[in-house]
């Protein structure tokens, strides 16, 4: 009743806060009014919504698709980092643990960018630092010589040990799977090790969790499927810790021919009925595939966020509209920008 | 020292119970009240006047415990 200690999270001040950045979140009549827009209108459209700070920034410097790619990435960096800063004691950690993979994309940015010989600005255009390594840290990387420097300084920066193996394939390949892999097991390791499942809304962040994994694992058995590599291959890949998708079924669907033959496996998962038209479909297409399996995610935060209002979970809730939010402007942009037909924009947005 | 009866003490000691427990209560609830409402101006200060009204809402306990209290003293206390 008391408790005062410096654990306790400040639940009711970080969710009105979110609460009142929810109600700014676009609708599905605003995406429909974008769709109908040209590139130019889009930018003026997304500069009224939210996202003006960021495009008055960056209009002097980029234009275009560029511009709104940008804007509203570092829209994001920044809305995520200020519910990081104001977050307290056991929030705090839940929350750093959940914003942890925009470290790794940065990182992966970084690693790719480099590997490629892109120069530093272009690299820094593309980072999303709403994480817990802040500008100043990703510089740091962004500055270091080679690749394995930025791999070995990440580790000490986020307290992992990338495994030598991995490191010495990507020298050796110049695949960073093995990296890739080894930090996604550990972000999720991490990540569930940081939620006390002692309360109900815990359980159901936890729970929340364990499905993201499902639907992680399963993309990665369709991917790999569709490129014709099955078994062991794929299993190793499988990262540990999902609630229905157990390393047996794993296995079962990794070894599967083809996708029509993993369907029968599906069956008794929550999330086939999402999948199923995509999966029967004739073009039985894997795009079509992942968006149904975002939409059963989008509807899963949807169910649980009104349930305990103070709790982690309705900021959860909001950081995953709000990357929706912009994962939805850029398709817009990007289709309409590469004439795609509207109805196949629509069919990839999750609304 | 005031010279006062058992039946007195008592009615005091309830009157300063009264008011000192629904205080404590109201404390409590504008603790979760309050971190709200300022959570909610820095998102939008236009909130400002309705977070206002939500902030002294858990105030209106002291007050049943205030005439509590005074029902207590003047009243009772004939």
């Amino acid at each position: 009743m008391f408790r005062r200690s410096g654990k306790a999270g400040n639940y009711a001040y970080s969710v009105a806060r979110v609460k009142a950045k929810k109600s700014l979140l676009m609708k599905e009549d605003d995406y429909n009014k974008m769709l109908m827009m040209s590139l130019p209108e889009i930018s003026r459209f997304i500069s009224e919504t939210g996202y003006q700070k960021e495009m008055a920034e960056l209009a002097g410097r980029i234009q275009g698709i560029d511009l709104v790619e940008h804007a509203t990435y570092s829209n994001m960096a920044r809305v995520f980092s200020s519910i990081l800063q104001a977050s307290q004691g056991e929030l705090y950690d839940m929350v750093a643990a959940y914003l942890e993979k925009w470290d790794i994309w940065n990182l992966k940015v970084i690693v790719r960018g480099k590997s490629y010989g892109v120069d530093a600005e272009s690299i820094r255009e593309d980072l999303v630092p709403a994480g817990s390594l802040k500008t100043e840290s990703l510089e740091k990387l962004i500055s270091l010589e080679s690749e394995e420097d930025v791999l070995t300084s990440y580790g000490k920066m986020e307290s992992v040990n990338i495994p030598a193996e991995a490191v010495a394939e990507y020298k050796a390949t110049g695949s960073l799977a093995a990296v890739e892999d080894f930090l996604d097991r550990n972000y999720y390791q991490k990540l569930l090790a940081s939620i006390d499942p002692s309360s109900r809304p815990t359980r159901l962040f936890q729970d929340y969790i364990r499905k993201e994994i499902d639907l992680l694992n399963l993309q990665t058995i369709l991917k790999l499927k569709a490129e014709g590599i099955y078994g062991e291959d794929v299993v190793k890949y499988i990262v540990p810790g999902g609630k229905q998708i157990d390393r047996k079924l794993a296995t079962q669907l990794a070894n599967a021919e083809s996708l029509s033959a993993a369907a029968a496996d599906l069956t008794q998962l929550d999330f086939y009925e999402d999948i199923k038209d995509a999966l029967e479909s004739e073009t039985n297409s894997l795009r079509d595939i992942v968006a149904g399996l975002k939409k059963y995610e989008m509807k899963e935060a949807k169910t649980f966020s009104h349930l305990y209002p103070l709790s982690v979970i309705p900021i959860i809730d909001y950081m995953i509209h709000k990357e929706n939010e912009v994962n939805n402007i850029r398709i817009i942009a990007r289709g309409l920008e590469s004439g795609i037909a509207l109805e196949t924009i629509k069919g990839l947005l999750v609304i | 020292m005031v010279d006062v009866s058992t039946g007195t003490g008592l009615i005091a000691i309830g009157a300063g119970l009264a008011v000192g427990l629904t205080g404590l209560g109201a404390g409590m609830a504008e603790k979760d009240v309050g971190a709200a409402a300022v959570g909610a101006i820095t998102e939008d200060p236009g909130l400002f006047g309705k977070a206002m009204i939500f902030m002294v809402l858990p105030e209106t306990i002291v007050i049943f415990g205030l005439v509590i209290a005074i029902l207590g003293i003047f009243v009772m206390n004939v």
